[in-house]
């Protein structure tokens, strides 16, 4: 699904050339749970945004679902999120102004779904995570958990075939935590769906089936997991 | 530390270059407009000013009330009133007639210099006047210089003119009308610019001569009488003596009652019933206009500082926060923060004295007043400026720098400011709502003046003005022999049509009123409007006959041509049936001969009135030609060739018939242009400050913004999602600006006797131009906003 050959992203600052990553050469297939990890300023989350198409890498070769996205123009970069790509952040950033319902709602009209139709899959998607109760209240009056619960509902409302996550539970507690990782672990076997998600927490990476480890730009590490838990 | 918060704010201003520059552009603009608006006030307030004794002077002025129709002004008074007043009120301690005139004045050449010849305004003065104005006199004094007969005093720039050095002047004679010597027996300084007394050539009251110099039924607007009450006398309490006057002197019976008002000096300048010599008059409607544009300007200019201020604020808060925890108080935040808006309002100060002396001219010219922007001449204007700059500052900064300096030191040195902490959106969409309907109401105003103004150049005046051109001739008896031959001449010019002699042009300013008879031996109750004209006014003008023929070739008044305003006046619905009738006025019993089609006599300002044209060569002082718009140039010098060679003594003027009509719209000129120009400055204006508030928007959103796109929104479709919410506010605007510029322009339209319909159009097109101005500023700022990667507005610390 995910082809990267031999990825390069540097500042240049006064002719002196500040490396993020250096000659990152992966692939992630359909159905795969990678973890990147690492130590602060290793380049993860650059990592995670060239893969969002966030960031454009310097230099190399990205390929999803078999089409060069490097050099792709903003329309279909927009298809790929409406379709493809589903976001969960750190600071889960929803929309302040929105309740729980609108906030998942609003990807599917960017997709241009039909009225009844998002309806029935935000619906679907509150009634899964058990928030029908909350669908009528802004972010603000969530907990961190909930909020966090609300971002993964917008991210896979829309039906994406990847998952990418940045460190998606850093502002959770650890009970919270876990009943995240339990959920992305549950997308992943029981719907196929990929995720890459970039932790700090080995907890959370071994809930993964990959672990990438990334140290000042470089894959020094590309681990399968032993599912153990 | 005041120079330090000096240094910051002017590397702050550096920092953010765009919005210093808008902001001070708007601002500028804003100011350099109030000044202009002050510059113009002054000037204008200043008028008759600094005289001693100044509030106990007055002009009598009077009114004629006619049954059914409105009150008659005029500033003249009956030539024998101020001898009356003299005669008859304890309280005036002074009274002086004023009797404007006017004629040729020759000055004799000597060895050095040539011989003058001119045609100048002149004054027979009382010498009392100038005990009631007191000016300084360089040479001579009025009791003496004006107290006989055949004598006159100049001014010192007219004694300079006319006999090189003023010194020179007294003593000598100069010829008058080419009938009287007169003696110079004084010179007085000039009389200032800005006043209602454009005196330069003085004679004594006593040279006057006129038939109606006893005469208390005839009243022209060139006889007026001033006052000065004695100290402690009341202006209000002599209605009852003015009463008594009327009752003493006039002739009982008449249709219209007389009145006399006491019109204080203050109020020359500003009353547009009475007018004055100057013909300059302000009136107070137009002085308040001018203040609330100017007020509106400002606050239009306040605004937006507010909105960039605000929009900026965010930017600012870690600096708040560092202040903060190093021990900084609240209010020395604020006075930081005021004194940044001080530092810009001044540089926009310096910004906008240049605009304001290079607009200026313009100014001056449009006016045609001597106003300059010279702040060692009139202090008032520095005062102005710094009162400016200190009202500018405290309305423009005072919300921002409490808004800035409100931020919680801790979350603004995390960062953690959003806009959302920067102050009331609902406080920021209102002032643009403000802004906007301010644009719009101007945008209204503009389109229907500029609507009137061509519906007037467009309107028939029911005759022909195209390559007439009006000629000046001299009225006295011996010119008058002169007419037929100089008339026979000018019609053998190539490309003259036709000539006609008459006291004034079809539509003009100079309408002669008169009661009459009609069939019966009792006066009409209204007044019937007369021009003295020859038999070829008709087709001069290509005025239209709808029954009868035009006036037989006569030098007196023996028969009338009237039009259908007095027919249907006198319920008259056939206009064959008026012919052979008989009307009588001026003392004379004419015969209708014929009726004609209406035509406008005064400016489209007025009604047609009931109107009656008829011969008597001995008012007649205006040659109309009639010429072939192609030869017009030849033409026009042939004839004044034709006229010097016929009027030797006399000084040639002409003018032509267009110019004479625009020149009744010269008021209606000077208000389009001044609304273009506000409208433009308040547009710019508006454009500026809904470019910061988008830019605020855009801060505010600009993580919701970047969500969004990452969810898969395109940046069309974010530009659009900008846009919506300002074009809500762009219709709110128009709601409010809507009633409001309906009643300003209806009533301003009301002022038009013949008015172009008011249509929606005007409104509309103020609505559609403020949604264009509005697309195109959020649009571009929005794209800004939208095309931005998300990533930057996504990660976190």
């Amino acid at each position: 699904m995910i082809e990267l050959k031999n990825i390069e992203k540097y500042y240049a600052n006064k002719g002196v050339k500040s490396y993020i990553l250096r000659h990152v050469t992966t692939s992630i297939k359909q159905g795969e749970f990678v973890s990147i990890m690492g130590p602060s300023g290793a380049g993860k989350s650059t990592l995670l945004n060239i893969l969002g198409m966030l960031e454009e890498p310097t230099y190399g070769q990205y390929e999803f679902m078999g089409e060069d996205v490097v050099s792709l123009n903003e329309r279909k970069r927009i298809e790929l999120y409406r379709n493809h790509i589903g976001f969960v952040f750190q600071a889960y950033h929803l929309i302040d102004e929105m309740t729980v319902a609108e906030n998942i709602e609003a990807p599917l009209l960017y997709k241009k779904v039909p009225g009844s139709e998002r309806k029935s899959r935000v619906a679907d998607i509150l009634d899964r995570f058990n928030m029908v109760a909350k669908s009528d209240l802004f972010p603000n009056q969530l907990s961190g958990g909930q909020q966090q619960l609300v971002g993964i509902a917008r991210a896979l409302v829309a039906q994406p075939s990847i998952i990418l996550a940045d460190e998606p539970t850093g502002n959770l507690q650890s009970t919270q935590a876990l009943q995240i990782m339990d959920l992305f672990k549950k997308l992943n076997e029981e719907e196929g769906i990929t995720i890459v998600q970039v932790t700090h927490s080995e907890v959370n990476a071994a809930y993964g089936s990959r672990i990438l480890h990334l140290l000042d730009g470089v894959i020094k590490e590309d681990v399968v997991v032993q599912q153990t838990v | 530390m005041f120079k330090l918060n000096l240094k910051i704010a002017l590397r702050n201003l550096w920092k953010y270059k765009g919005y210093t520059f808008i902001n001070i552009a708007g601002l500028s603009i804003g100011l350099a407009a109030c000044l202009l608006i002050f510059i113009f006030l002054r000037y204008q307030l200043s008028f008759d000013k600094g005289y001693e004794n100044n509030d106990r002077i007055y002009r009598v002025v009077s009114s004629w009330t006619y049954p059914g129709e409105n009150e008659f002004y005029s500033k003249g008074v009956p030539r024998p009133l101020a001898a009356a007043v003299r005669n008859d009120f304890p309280q005036a301690e002074q009274v002086a007639a004023v009797q404007e005139s006017g004629g040729i004045i020759k000055v004799a050449a000597t060895t050095t210099r040539p011989e003058v010849k001119e045609a100048s305004n002149v004054y027979y003065i009382e010498p009392q006047f100038f005990d009631i104005i007191k000016i300084k006199w360089l040479e001579g004094e009025p009791r003496k210089a004006l107290s006989v007969p055949n004598t006159v005093t100049l001014s010192k720039k007219t004694a300079d003119k006319y006999f090189g050095k003023w010194q020179d002047a007294v003593g000598k004679n100069i010829r008058f009308s080419n009938r009287l010597d007169l003696k110079v027996t004084g010179v007085f300084e000039d009389f200032p610019d800005n006043s209602s007394f454009p005196f330069n050539v003085v004679i004594s009251y006593l040279t006057y001569k006129d038939e109606s110099l006893n005469s208390w039924q005839s009243v022209s607007s060139s006889s007026e009488c001033y006052v000065l009450l004695k100290k402690g006398a009341d202006a209000s309490a002599l209605k009852a003596p003015v009463l008594k006057l009327i009752d003493k002197y006039y002739e009982k019976g008449s249709v219209g009652k007389e009145h006399h008002y006491f019109q204080p000096l203050s109020d020359i300048h500003y009353n547009e019933k009475f007018s004055n010599f100057n013909n300059k008059v302000m009136p107070e409607g137009q002085i308040i206009g001018l203040i609330v544009i100017g007020s509106f300007l400002l606050l239009t200019a306040c605004i937006n500082f507010i909105n960039l201020a605000t929009a900026q604020a965010v930017s600012r808060s870690k600096e708040v926060g560092i202040r903060k925890v190093m021990g900084s108080r609240r209010k020395q935040l604020v006075w930081q923060f005021l004194s940044e808006t001080a530092l810009i309002t001044v540089i926009a100060l310096l910004i906008a004295s240049v605009l304001t002396e290079l607009a200026l001219p313009g100014m001056r010219n449009l006016f045609s007043g001597d106003i300059s922007f010279s702040l060692f001449g009139h202090p008032v204007i520095f005062v102005f400026m710094t009162l400016l700059v200190l009202v500018v500052s405290f309305l423009a900064g005072f919300y921002p720098a409490m808004i800035v300096s409100g931020f919680s030191p801790a979350l603004a040195i995390k960062n953690k400011i959003s806009a959302a902490n920067a102050g009331a959106i609902g406080l920021r969409r209102a002032l643009v709502v403000i802004q906007f309907a301010i644009t719009s109401v101007l945008i209204v105003g503009t389109l229907v003046v500029i609507n009137q103004m061509s519906y007037m150049r467009a309107k028939s005046l029911g005759f022909d003005t195209n390559a007439i051109a009006l000629v000046d001739v001299p009225s006295d008896s011996l010119s008058q022999l002169k007419f037929n031959t100089l008339k026979e001449k000018i019609l053998h010019i190539n490309g003259v049509k036709a000539v006609s002699f008459s006291n004034a042009a079809p539509s003009s300013n100079n309408n002669n009123t008169s009661s009459f008879k009609y069939n019966s031996t009792k006066d009409e109750n209204f007044q019937l409007s007369v021009k003295s004209t020859d038999r070829d006014y008709i087709n001069t003008f290509s005025l239209k006959l709808i029954a009868g023929r035009t006036l037989s070739k006569t030098d007196t008044l023996k028969e009338t041509i009237v039009n259908e305003t007095l027919l249907k006046k006198l319920n008259i619905s056939n206009p064959n049936e008026i012919l052979g009738k008989f009307i009588e006025t001026q003392g004379r019993k004419m015969p209708v001969v014929g009726v004609v089609k209406d035509f406008n006599n005064f400016s489209l300002h007025d009604k047609i009135e009931p109107t009656a044209l008829f011969s008597y060569k001995g008012v007649y002082n205006l040659m109309a030609v009639k010429m072939e718009p192609g030869q017009l140039l030849q033409a026009m010098k042939a004839i004044e060739s034709d006229w010097n060679g016929t009027f030797p003594d006399y000084v040639y003027n002409s003018s032509f018939m267009d110019d004479q009509i625009s020149s009744f719209y010269e008021t209606e000129r000077v208000m389009s242009v001044l609304f273009k120009v506000f409208a433009g400055v308040v547009i710019f204006i508006s454009f500026i400050g809904l470019f910061g508030l988008i830019s605020f928007i855009a801060t505010q959103r600009t993580k919701e913004i970047a969500i969004r796109k990452v969810l898969g929104a395109s940046t069309a479709e974010l530009i659009r999602m900008l846009n919506s919410s300002f074009l809500w506010m762009v219709l709110i605007a128009n709601l409010i600006a809507w009633p409001v510029s309906y009643i300003f322009v209806s009533k301003w339209l009301q002022g038009f006797e013949y008015r172009a319909p008011l249509s929606v159009w005007p409104f509309m097109i103020a609505m559609l131009l403020s949604i264009v101005i509005t697309l195109i500023t959020v649009s571009l700022r929005s794209y800004k906003a939208a095309s931005t990667n998300p990533i930057d507005a996504l990660k976190y610390e």
